[in-house]
């Protein structure tokens, strides 16, 4: 424990308080290197791209699309057209949708919550 | 006695296989022809006829499956001018 402590104590380095002022703190504490979560899709860009798959099933009428539609209810699909639009949606974003998580997404806000929170989505 | 989830499940499997051809137009055939199967059959009622159905489709998913390998096998060298994004 002697010994542990003597070499640590050759290895740590002195550590100086550098005693920014506040701006200065406020300007590095935006900048995240190393951060890895950048490339994550903004909302926005997850919406515009799921109501585009949507709106381009045949069966769909693009004037009733909205983020909140519910494709049985609204938009008038049967379970089979639902399978094919969240397919759709697997293939857009490039992601694997289990079966149990897929027989959940019966409408756009699902699906839209489920690819934000997916940190594969691409 | 199948249930509505598993012919859903057969379903998508069978359209999860479907997209690993490398070959475009097997592709688009196997997605087109498994919805066109499932949507003829979606509205009987005869249980028996139900299970008569749900056995076929898995029979074709066998097929499809090994279909898949062997396709797989032999790519096609160029890509299909379907698969070219416009310009």
């Amino acid at each position: 424990m002697a010994l542990r402590n003597a070499v640590l104590r050759q290895l740590r380095v002195p550590v100086q308080t550098l005693g920014m002022n506040q701006s200065q703190i406020g300007f590095l504490g935006s900048i995240r290197s190393f951060s890895s979560n950048d490339d994550h899709l903004s909302r926005e860009a997850v919406v515009d791209r799921v109501l585009d798959v949507v709106k381009s099933f045949p069966k769909v009428d693009p004037s009733k699309v909205t983020p909140e539609v519910h494709f049985q209810n609204d938009l008038g699909l049967d379970s089979l057209d639902t399978v094919e639009i969240v397919m759709a949606i697997e293939e857009e974003f490039k992601l694997e949708i289990p079966d149990k998580e897929a027989d959940k997404i019966d409408s756009c806000t699902l699906a839209i919550e489920y690819v934000y929170n997916h940190p594969m989505s691409s | 006695m199948v249930s509505r989830s598993e012919v859903l499940s057969l379903c998508r499997a069978m359209l999860r296989a479907g997209r690993q051809y490398p070959h475009y137009n097997l592709r688009e055939y196997t997605k087109r022809r498994t919805l066109d199967g499932f949507r003829m059959n979606k509205n009987l009622t005869d249980q028996s006829k139900v299970n008569e159905a749900y056995a076929e489709a898995k029979a074709q998913f066998v097929v499809l499956e090994r279909s898949v390998k062997f396709h797989s096998l032999y790519p096609p060298k160029t890509k299909n001018i379907m698969e070219v994004k416009l310009q």
